[in-house]
């Protein structure tokens, strides 16, 4: 770790988690001009943008680079990729990623592209699970899963409430979505990636599944958003070591309004974009292009 | 370069093995059959191709005391790594530790000062190049759980490259074994590219799967955009067929197990230390699980995926196991077992 950065964390990380950061007043384009060179660093020759160096173009970071970038290309690439039931994602033989479907559906913008991917995301839905000691939940609740065949997850569930809610508002799958959230919100709020409960124990919420999560939820349930929110603004700052975390987290804090927590998260997202690679993660970057420029407004309601 | 031909006991080269399939991703329309299976069973006839999978031989385990991380580890990890004969000149080495999940309360990840010190003993050995990397299971944000476990900071002060394997290009590779309906994984380029792979994980219990140890840590291989956060359809296929697929298409080298302080009780995350104070150093990976197990207390027959292992991928009769320094019988330190789950 550089000096630099060394010290601005561990000046950071001295702080309680409850107590604000204090803002520097970032200036965000400056953080949304460096993530979008390391986003641009992914973009192939076909348009498309890989999951990392060298890595031929897939669904997901092409979709999130459409929004971050406005990247015409990107959505290009996506339109061409779209498969005949209307998802998007990998085919791996035996295995069918179904997780970028909702990105994508914001990606491609009005049109048939789109329609038949919000058509696909009404349809999919995960397999029913049975409740358990082991793992209590509501096994009738379907959610969306991130491989076809396997369980709702909350990530994918919240990628797909986001297109359902920006662009089918009448959408029956709406109040199920909300349903399998607040059914796998942890002890106090929050989520964790799936479950809120295993073998007795209290599963832990994330910043990275909290924030997507409330992506997804925003202006369709003022308690739960409230209380996942105030989850967060600890997360965040627990978790300010991980540039994806701060990000979507970011997001959450410009389209709720949030504007302390939103400079602090900017404070944290400018060092973490200016002294690390990311791990070399387009993805990271993309969602630190949108939590800093226009397309996080691809998240708020049109 | 040439790296030397680094396959061990007569068996077939692993990485030739592993690199003879094409390349690439298949962006298109494909149907997921169902995925359920059954229990694990025993197939008389085994799972496994005989040609890829010739009978285990002899293993080599050197059982090695360690009361601490402060101590020399990069020493330790050495003089184990040449008592099991471990041959890594000229190569170009992939070390796979388990990194799961970050608890400043709990040691749920391979230490980074091991993975550290045995990467500089790896080039004290003549490794032309040692790359660390993973794919956790269920957290998207590696760059916060491997900043937090003091990971990138162990590794940049040694100039040691860490890769985020969920974003890395894959490859096709077709499985030789049948206890999923999988058939084929894809794996990501640094581990199918590299000459030698070693498996690094914490030695723990696991609620799901008994015990946690080099071959169920090669999961981590396996990318999250592919598979998921977290990976269920491996899961949905069944976890202890997924780890005997998975093992074997990734067939690591060797494995070195951080048993310094290991997790007991409801493992691989949610446990409790336990400062077994030994590592394990194995040129076999089911050799290498057998032993810690024995250490945790576990009777490796016991455990099914294990058992079903010592048919095919590597050793678990311990009158074929050459054990090196110590006795592990004399360091068998029961750890609890994970929580059972009452209906």
């Amino acid at each position: 770790m550089c000096p630099f950065r060394a010290a601005a964390v561990a000046d950071v990380l001295q702080l309680a988690p409850d107590v604000p950061i204090r803002a520097l007043m970032t200036d965000r384009s400056e953080i949304f001009e460096a993530a979008g060179r390391r986003l641009r660093a992914a973009r192939n020759y076909d348009g498309g943008f890989g999951p990392g160096p060298a890595a031929p173009s897939e669904p997901e970071p092409t979709a999130l680079a459409a929004i971050a970038l406005g990247d015409d290309g990107a959505r290009r690439w996506l339109m061409q990729r779209q498969r005949d039931d209307g998802s998007f994602g990998i085919v791996q033989g035996f295995v069918r990623d179904e997780g970028a479907t909702g990105l994508a559906a914001l990606a491609a913008g009005p049109g048939l592209t789109r329609e038949r991917a919000l058509d696909r995301l009404e349809e999919l839905e995960g397999e029913p699970l049975e409740s358990s000691a082991a793992v209590p939940l509501d096994g009738s609740i379907r959610g969306w899963p991130w491989v076809g065949g396997t369980a709702g997850w909350v990530e994918p569930t919240a990628r797909s409430l986001l297109a359902l809610r920006l662009f089918r508002p009448g959408s029956l799958r709406i109040g199920e979505a909300m349903a399998f959230l607040r059914d796998r919100r942890c002890v106090g709020g929050g989520w964790n990636y799936g479950n809120r409960e295993v073998l007795g124990e209290d599963l832990p919420p994330f910043a990275h599944t909290t924030a997507t999560a409330l992506v997804g939820l925003h202006g369709l349930d003022d308690a739960l958003e409230h209380q996942g929110a105030a989850r967060l603004r600890d997360l965040w700052r627990r978790e300010r070591a991980g540039g994806i975390s701060v990000a979507l987290s970011l997001a959450v804090f410009r389209i709720r309004g949030d504007r302390d927590e939103a400079s602090g998260a900017a404070d944290v997202l400018a060092d973490i974009v200016a002294h690390t690679d990311l791990l070399g993660d387009p993805v990271a970057a993309a969602w630190a292009a949108i939590a800093t420029g226009p397309g996080v407004h691809a998240l708020e309601a049109p | 370069m040439n790296a030397p031909s680094h396959h061990r006991h007569g068996q077939v080269p692993r990485r030739g093995f592993i690199k003879a399939a094409g390349v690439g991703i298949a962006l298109g329309a494909a149907g997921a059959a169902g995925l359920r299976l059954g229990g694990l069973g025993a197939s008389p006839r085994g799972r496994w191709d005989p040609a890829a999978f010739p009978p285990p031989t002899r293993a080599r385990v050197a059982v090695l005391r360690a009361e601490g991380y402060e101590r020399d580890l990069e020493t330790l990890v050495f003089e184990g790594l040449v008592e099991i004969g471990a041959d890594v000149a000229g190569a170009r080495v992939f070390l796979k530790p388990n990194l799961v999940e970050f608890d400043p309360l709990r040691p749920i990840n391979t230490d980074a000062r091991l993975v550290a010190a045995t990467a500089v003993a790896l080039r004290r050995l003549g490794a032309v190049q040692v790359t660390v990397g993973e794919a956790p299971g269920h957290r998207r944000d590696l760059q916060y759980v491997a900043e937090q476990a003091g990971l990138i900071d162990a590794l940049a002060s040694i100039d040691v490259p860490f890769v985020d394997l969920n974003t890395q290009p894959v490859r096709h590779v077709p499985l030789r074994t049948s206890y999923t309906p999988l058939a084929e994984l894809w794996l990501p380029s640094p581990v199918v590219d590299a000459d030698i792979v070693i498996s690094m994980p914490k030695m723990k219990t696991h609620h799901w799967a008994g015990v946690t140890l080099s071959m169920k840590n090669c999961f981590g291989v396996l990318p999250g955009r592919i598979y998921g956060w977290p990976k269920n359809v491996l899961h949905w296929v069944g976890i202890e067929h997924s780890i005997l697929d998975i093992a074997a298409a990734v067939r690591p080298d060797y494995a070195i197990v951080d048993g310094i302080v290991g997790m007991e009780g409801n493992g691989p995350i949610s446990g409790t230390a336990v400062d077994a104070g030994v590592v394990v150093v194995a040129d076999d990976v089911v050799a290498a699980d057998a032993v810690a197990a024995t250490v945790m207390g576990v009777d490796p027959a016991s455990v099914g995926y294990l058992a079903e292992a010592g048919r095919f991928l590597g050793q678990i009769d311990r009158d074929l196991i050459d054990a090196r320094g110590e006795d592990p019988d004399r360091l068998v330190r029961p750890f609890a077992s994970p929580p059972v789950a009452v209906a």
